[in-house]
């Protein structure tokens, strides 16, 4: 048998990235500290989080939406954070995702959405409660909409160009709900729950410093996911090691496991950062904050 | 692939035009090879195209000899431009300058050909479906020849990779001539099944010189389908009453046979057809059943052939 290829747009596998892709990034190579770039990822990521709720965007497409962008700042020849501002890029991509989709918006719906969450500075809890008293003031004037629109589409292009319109992402979300119905976890009374904590746990990893989505396929992040959820709520599994029939080795696993498991610590540290500062989101921001 | 620049490739004359792009014969600078150059229009009202989006993402994912090659995108600041592998023309402008060496209608194509475009096209419909990819626009314009008779899908503008469960698609696709009943209807929940319909079309079409069915507005589309296929009702299809486009009014006509609209076709060839051509879209058969179908023995056997002689060399 020849070598297997993977040559076809598939729901089940996408393109990874190589651990050499992710030794560094533009962003580093222009200056940036690891660590300060984390956190730029970290907090666009949770705009696009907040804004695809309220674009009441798919959540497959905002996740989608997350891999891309983190595609994008990937890599040596990806775009880099001094170059364009990242809550633009984030914004961006959200729209040119999707654009194709049956899920479409307007610039318009985008900017606004965009303009009130950042109004919100990372505080998206209290967004939440229904008080809008609570809610600081904000408005998109219809002369910086025009302007932010044509930002949009350059960055738009900028995003396409640098990923040469690979934009196809595989995610593991309906994929988890096949594992659970073969595991036959909806027959008890846990299931539904355990489905929902395994949501939980994939859209967290979204989050992940480590780019998971990046570097595993979509197989064993569901797999990864059901494993944690059920331990959190103490679903008992196969005894057997039933992760491999869902092409996922124990070693795999656990590099996934113990990846989740630190999310809670980098929330932690990550909102603390936030405490009484606005993480720097722009070109502008970043220069004045790598300069001191 | 992306950092190329226009002037490497030569523009020559303009193949075609459409509301998306613009299409110049080109060719490339180092090679000399011709290539068709597909400029996109960048307007001001969405940025990129969502069409460009959807046919770069899907077309550089479908690589099949029945599909064209996009062999790269050209992207600067106000330019964006597909080069495609060259095809000489598409199926109706080859039937419009077809003269058939035994006669028949004008626009007809020979018997031997059109199993062999109708082969080719199925491969190229089944590689599309197995990777989940709807082409929604399939009709002559979109089917592309070359000199050596092969024949490759194109535009995939409108194609969209499918999820499950596929519903509330737009059902604003797909050139009226061969859109399927179940679309005209207003179904949302389309499938597969709707390439298979519009490749039913295109085979009657290519025997006859003429569309199947020129309707010219959605009712009237459906009615030219049902002076052939019959009117339906809750009897011969269950639940067609719940179509947002059904109407009570309808006149009823009797279903006719295809063999007298199609005197030329063989009757295995009438069979093929019979499956494709099925007004509720779940009985329509797949593109794999249709190469199955005995009608394309010959090409199965070679290709049988072809599989056995590569297997004795590995």
């Amino acid at each position: 048998m020849a070598r297997k290829t993977i040559r076809e747009a598939s729901h089940l596998v996408h393109s990874t990235v190589s651990s050499r892709q992710l030794e560094t990034s533009a962003s580093q190579l222009d200056g940036i500290p690891r660590d300060l770039e984390d956190s730029v990822r970290y907090q666009t990521t949770r705009m696009m989080l907040i804004a695809g709720i309220f674009l009441r965007l798919p959540q497959e497409l905002i996740a989608q939406s997350v891999v891309v962008l983190q595609r994008f700042w990937t890599g040596a020849d990806g775009g880099s954070m001094l170059d364009c501002d990242a809550e633009d890029v984030a914004a961006a991509t959200v729209y040119l995702v999707a654009k194709p989709s049956r899920h479409s918006i307007s610039p318009r719906q985008l900017l606004t959405v965009f303009a009130f969450v950042r109004s919100l500075r990372g505080e998206y809890g209290a967004s939440a409660s229904t008080n809008p008293k609570t809610l600081p003031d904000w408005h998109l004037s219809e002369g910086s909409y025009e302007q932010q629109r044509d930002c949009l589409y350059a960055n738009e292009a900028k995003v396409l160009r640098t990923l040469g319109f690979n934009i196809h992402v595989a995610l593991p979300y309906a994929l988890s709900i096949n594992y659970l119905q073969a595991l036959d976890v909806f027959r008890t009374a846990d299931g539904a729950l355990l489905a929902k904590r395994t949501f939980a746990q994939l859209n967290t990893a979204l989050l992940s410093p480590q780019l998971l989505y990046l570097t595993h396929q979509p197989c064993a992040l569901a797999t990864a996911s059901i494993y944690l959820a059920a331990r959190e709520i103490g679903v008992n599994l196969p005894e057997i090691e039933w992760w491999e029939v869902f092409d996922v080795g124990r070693e795999e696993l656990g590099f996934l496991v113990v990846a989740l498991r630190s999310m809670d610590g980098f929330v932690q540290s990550e909102q603390s950062k936030l405490r009484g500062r606005d993480v720097p989101m722009t070109v502008q921001a970043l220069r004045a904050e790598i300069s001191q | 692939m992306d950092k190329r620049h226009p002037s490497s490739f030569q523009q020559l004359e303009k193949l075609g035009e459409g509301t998306y792009a613009t299409v110049f014969k080109g060719r490339n600078g180092q090679t000399g090879a011709f290539v068709a150059l597909k400029e996109i229009h960048l307007d001001s009202e969405e940025g990129t195209p969502s069409t460009a989006i959807r046919e770069i993402s899907l077309m550089k994912e479908l690589k099949h000899e029945n599909i064209v090659s996009l062999y790269d995108v050209i992207h600067t600041e106000n330019k964006l431009m597909l080069v495609f592998e060259y095809m000489d023309k598409d199926l109706k402008k080859y039937m419009d300058s077809y003269h058939n060496p035994n006669g028949g209608p004008r626009g007809a194509l020979d018997a031997p050909t059109i199993k062999s475009f109708m082969w080719q096209l199925m491969k190229g419909v089944a590689f599309c479906h197995d990777n989940r990819v709807l082409h929604r626009d399939l009709k002559p314009q979109n089917l592309l020849i070359n000199n050596q008779g092969q024949l490759k899908l194109a535009d995939f503008g409108l194609a969209r990779a499918f999820g499950i469960p596929v519903n509330t698609f737009s059902n604003e696709v797909v050139t009226l001539w061969y859109r399927a009943p179940d679309v005209l209807l207003g179904s949302r929940t389309y499938n597969t099944s709707i390439d298979i319909w519009s490749a039913g079309c295109i085979m009657a079409e290519m025997f006859t010189g003429r569309p199947l069915f020129p309707g010219t507005t959605n009712e009237d589309q459906l009615l030219k389908i049902f002076r052939l296929m019959g009117t339906p009702s809750e009897r011969s299809w269950p639940g067609i009453s719940q179509f947002p486009e059904y109407k009570t009014t309808w006149p009823v006509y009797a279903t006719q046979e295809l063999r007298n609209l199609l005197p030329s076709v063989d009757a295995a060839g009438l069979g093929l057809l019979g499956q494709m051509l099925q007004m509720r879209p779940e009985m329509r058969c797949s593109a794999q059943q249709a190469l199955q179908h005995p009608w394309f023995a010959e090409f199965q056997q070679r290709e049988a052939a072809r599989a056995g002689q590569q297997a004795a060399f590995r």
